[in-house]
């Protein structure tokens, strides 16, 4: 009995390894191969201290987790602001590096080990047996679940997820992506450690074999195995490798030494296997026991109050949204018609949709501009200036953006519209020049620092988190939100819990202007390219942000869609935004009737409607080439 | 510190900053063309050395040919990993493939490593043929060995420097690097440049392997450090960077790694290496190259 108890415990404790490396390259797509290696830190340290000073089983773990976490901090600081290569050549320069000083520093026990390490010990009681130390790991382990996921299955969680799908897409929504990554890290690295102070304790040695690159690697594999960003997944995972060494010693016979050669080859082989055939592992992301019973426990999402009434309102006027306005051509040939129809259904749209979201809250100016009033630019752009090595992309340009307007920015391919758009939000960093948002200076803010002052922007290749859902993906871009820190998410539950229903049920609003409602569950890899940009617009919309930048919303849209995009565009200045869209589609601005400005070789040299664009003949020949 | 240990330090430095130099530019070539994370460089380097003790020992192969059959079997082990493992999780993945290479090259290393050990046994294995008698220029020794293993080195590195300019398979390669949807347009086809590129960073990395077989022993875990030190030396000096940039940057974290023995004991040269590392990243998002970045960084 002893012996299976036994294997159970090292389930346990591999279990809290694989959990918390499930948070970091599941949840947050950063590859670690230094897992083991921060278990070692902890491990060591609570080994040196039991062993050497003669300090009880739980300051150790204690002052063992605090060093890792520090360690795991400090070790990933540098790597993380740069690409996901450098994580995984910083963390194989880290295994390296701990092994090597624990073989190297005699006080440490060499390359045979640390010995003398008590008992764990609970309240005065040694835990000698395997069954006497299973009710503390257990708990442990059951307290390390509970932690991760909480992390995980969060708001929190959630914006790992995003930083994995997409870090540059998270910035611009206003999240401190770097800011993240070292908390996860550093998080992950202190459960590591615990794991590793455990596992230390239970067999009495410290060793450096036990914290190996390989030991990593199988570490890696439990969370493969069980699934990525699935943590019943990691538990299973652990179950089964560990389990994998005593199936191969007894049951096949092969002998210690030979078994323990096979699991790893196995266990090599499979991870290979596993990534070509099966990357999502065997509980892949998303499913659950709930997932497996869906027939009984069929989730749905909770329908808000504007859905019925804006569908009877696109019914009474012979479109249901948002098939409606693409079918619209169709049934109404005459170009004009079509329009005069999506105008109609864009009308109703709107009136409902914006009463709704002006009474629950305010989007960015609490008032709705009247169009009597003179008004004040939002953004005032002066003199930017940014070259590309002896490329001039962007040559002194000058950019009012009045507010609660829709403003075009039009000109060739090449012309640095969607640089310029980079130097506004911080992507770019410019030579020199002004971007003042509401008189302050955004000139070298991040881009989620801008994000934050109110101006954020969507990209012209949608850039939407194609693993989570259409929902996920606007609820991520509220800002401000209390379950994305770790102390609202440990000491205010409540209010975590009452926000993430508010974030969504106006995130719902967000989708339903834009048309999507019915799609929030979806996952956003299986709407049309349209929906996603319509999405995006949802996206953006939910940063509270006042000022938008629009990067092409209809390229490569189906024209079909383009009138619900315009439709929704139109709508925006209504909510108190002020809008500045990058497009090619002249019919599309001349629809949505906004000023133009004209860019050629990064410069504005004109401002016009299209109206006045298509009169005039140099600037027709600047942009058409006839 | 005197003078004499500092220049054996010195030449000891050149000569493993050379091989780390061979390492580093083909797994440069290998990522920066590719995008593969190709860890499992490990199994076309240990598996060389093994091949070519082997095919000498069992069969008596002479050493110029069992030298020929390490490099083949690498040859032959890297563009399998690419047809077989990478390319179809690259085709399901697409561009977030990173990770799930990474993780499959993981599998194919550990299970390599594990499979030499069952079929080999854990012990080392020799490969003798190349002379190892020693020289010395004043005080300062080395082998007959090491001055054949830096010329190898060298002119292999300057070879592979003049054929991917020189050469049409080379400027396709390069092509391919800069713009691979470029390249797809004007008719390269990428998959048979991939497989060009894992060939040759494959037999480099061979020889490479063999080299330090003769000189040392080939071991079932000899690949790690080879292709960590290849890793590394191809991001301090960047992955698409010139091969003679990269020999650079190679050459210096061997004297580094080497001299740092003037001051330290050698199992902590690790560390040294390791904080060279975590410097240079430190530093790398600040463009400490740009003082005027610089500046305005730390003014942020």
């Amino acid at each position: 009995m002893e012996y299976q108890i036994d294997i159970v415990n090292q389930i346990l404790i591999f279990a809290m390894f694989a959990l918390s490396l499930n948070l970091l390259l599941g949840y947050a797509g950063q590859g670690s191969i230094a897992h083991a290696a921060f278990g070692a830190v902890g491990g060591y340290a609570a080994g040196y201290l039991s062993a050497k000073s003669g300090l009880g089983f739980a300051p150790s773990v204690l002052i063992a987790v605090v060093t890792s976490l520090i360690a795991g901090t400090l070790a990933s600081l540098p790597a993380l602001r740069l690409g996901e290569e450098y994580l995984i050549l910083l963390t194989f320069a880290f295994s390296t590096i701990v092994i090597s000083i624990v073989i190297a520093w005699s006080k440490l026990g060499g390359a045979y080990g640390l010995l003398g390490i008590q008992q764990m010990n609970l309240f005065g009681h040694d835990l000698p047996d395997p069954s006497d130390k299973f009710p503390l790991l257990l708990v442990l382990f059951l307290i390390v679940f509970a932690f991760c996921w909480r992390l995980g299955e969060s708001p929190f969680g959630r914006l790992l997820k995003a930083i994995r799908e997409d870090e540059l897409a998270t910035r611009s929504l206003g999240k401190n992506v770097y800011a993240y990554k070292v908390i996860v890290f550093g998080v992950t690295s202190a459960i590591a450690g615990l794991a590793g102070a455990l596992f230390v304790y239970y067999n009495q040695l410290a060793s450096p074999q036990e914290f190996s690159v390989n030991v990593s690697i199988s570490i890696i594999a439990m969370v493969v195995f069980g699934g990525s960003a699935n943590l019943f997944g990691s538990v299973l995972g652990a179950a089964l490798i560990v389990v994998s060494g005593p199936v191969l010693e007894k049951w096949v016979s092969l002998g210690e030494e030979k078994a323990a050669l096979w699991r790893l080859l196995l266990y090599g082989a499979a991870l290979v296997v596993l990534m070509v055939l099966r990357p999502q592992g065997i509980i892949p992301e998303r499913s659950s026991l709930r997932g497996w019973l869906s027939p009984l426990f069929r989730r749905r999402a909770p329908t808000p109050a504007l859905v019925p009434e804006l569908s009877a309102a696109m019914a009474g006027a012979g479109a249901p949204a948002p098939t409606a306005t693409s079918a619209a051509p169709e049934n109404a040939p005459a170009f004009v018609g079509a329009a005069q129809l999506g105008a109609v259904t864009s009308g109703l749209r709107q009136d409902v949709a914006q009463d709704r979201l002006v009474q629950q809250r305010e989007i960015g100016v609490a008032t709705l501009p009247s169009t009597a009033t003179v008004r004040e630019p939002v953004l005032v752009v002066r003199g930017l200036r940014k070259s590309f090595g002896g490329i001039t992309a962007v040559d002194g340009v000058d950019l009012d953006l009045p507010a609660g307007e829709v403003t075009g920015l039009i000109g060739p391919n090449g012309a640095g519209k969607s640089t310029l758009f980079g130097l506004f939000t911080g992507f770019l960093r410019p030579d020199a020049g002004t971007v003042l948002l509401r008189g302050t200076d955004v000139r070298g803010k991040s881009p989620d620092a801008v994000a934050g002052l109110g101006m954020v922007r969507s990209f012209q290749d949608v850039r939407m988190f194609q693993g989570l859902t259409v929902l996920e993906n606007v609820m991520l871009a509220e800002p401000r939100q209390p379950g994305e820190n770790l102390g609202g998410l440990f000491l205010r539950p409540a209010s975590v819990s009452s926000s993430e229903r508010r974030v969504r049920e106006h995130a719902l609003e967000y989708l339903a202007f834009v048309g999507l409602v019915e799609k929030a569950d979806w996952l956003t890899a299986g709407l049309a390219y349209a929906e996603q940009k319509l999405a995006a617009i949802a996206r953006v919309l939910a940063t509270g942000a006042e000022v938008l930048l629009l990067d092409e919303p209809t390229s490569g849209v189906d024209p079909r869609w383009v009138d619900s995009v315009a439709a929704v565009i139109r709508g925006l200045p209504a909510l108190g935004k002020t809008v500045c869209i990058v497009e090619h589609n002249l019919a599309f601005l001349e629809k949505i009737g906004a000023p133009c400005y004209f860019m050629e070789a990064g410069k504005i040299t004109a401002k016009a409607t299209v109206g006045e664009l298509m009169t005039d003949e140099r600037l027709r020949k600047a942009y058409f080439g006839v | 510190m005197n003078l004499h240990q500092f220049f054996q330090l010195f030449v000891n430095g050149t000569i493993n900053g050379s091989r780390y130099a061979l390492l580093g530019v083909s797994f440069a070539l290998i990522i920066s063309v590719t995008g593969r994370f190709h860890l499992a460089y490990v199994l076309s380097y240990t598996l060389a050395a093994y091949a070519a003790s082997s095919t000498a020992d069992a069969w008596g192969f002479p050493f110029p040919l069992a030298a020929l059959a390490g490099i083949i079997v690498a040859i032959a082990v890297g563009v399998a990993i690419e047809v077989v493992v990478y390319r179809p999780i690259a085709r399901k993945a697409g561009g977030s493939a990173l990770l799930t290479i990474f993780v499959a090259a993981l599998g194919l290393t550990i299970a390599a490593e594990n499979a030499i050990r069952l079929t080999w046994g854990s012990a080392s294995e020799n490969l003798s043929g190349l002379p190892r008698n020693g020289l010395s220029i004043g005080d300062v020794t080395f082998t007959a060995l090491d001055v054949i293993s830096l010329i190898v080195f060298w002119v292999l590195i300057v070879g592979l420097t003049l054929f991917l300019q020189r050469t049409r398979q080379g400027r396709l390669i390069t092509a391919v690097r800069v713009n691979p949807e470029m390249a797809r347009v004007v008719g390269i086809d990428p998959d048979r440049i991939y497989l060009l590129v894992f060939a040759i960073g494959s037999a480099l990395g061979g020889v490479a392997a063999i080299l330090f077989t003769v000189k040392y022993a080939a071991v079932p875990d000899m690949g790690l450090d080879a292709v960590f030190k290849g890793f590394l030396v191809a991001f301090l000096a960047g992955t698409a960077s010139s091969p003679t940039r990269i020999a650079g940057a190679a050459v210096l974290l061997g004297l580094v790694e080497s001299l740092s023995g003037l001051w330290l004991k050698a199992q902590w040269s690790p560390l040294v290496v390791f904080s060279v590392l975590f410097i240079y990243l430190t530093l790398l998002p600040l463009d400490f190259w740009r003082p005027r970045r610089l500046v305005s960084a730390f003014a942020r």
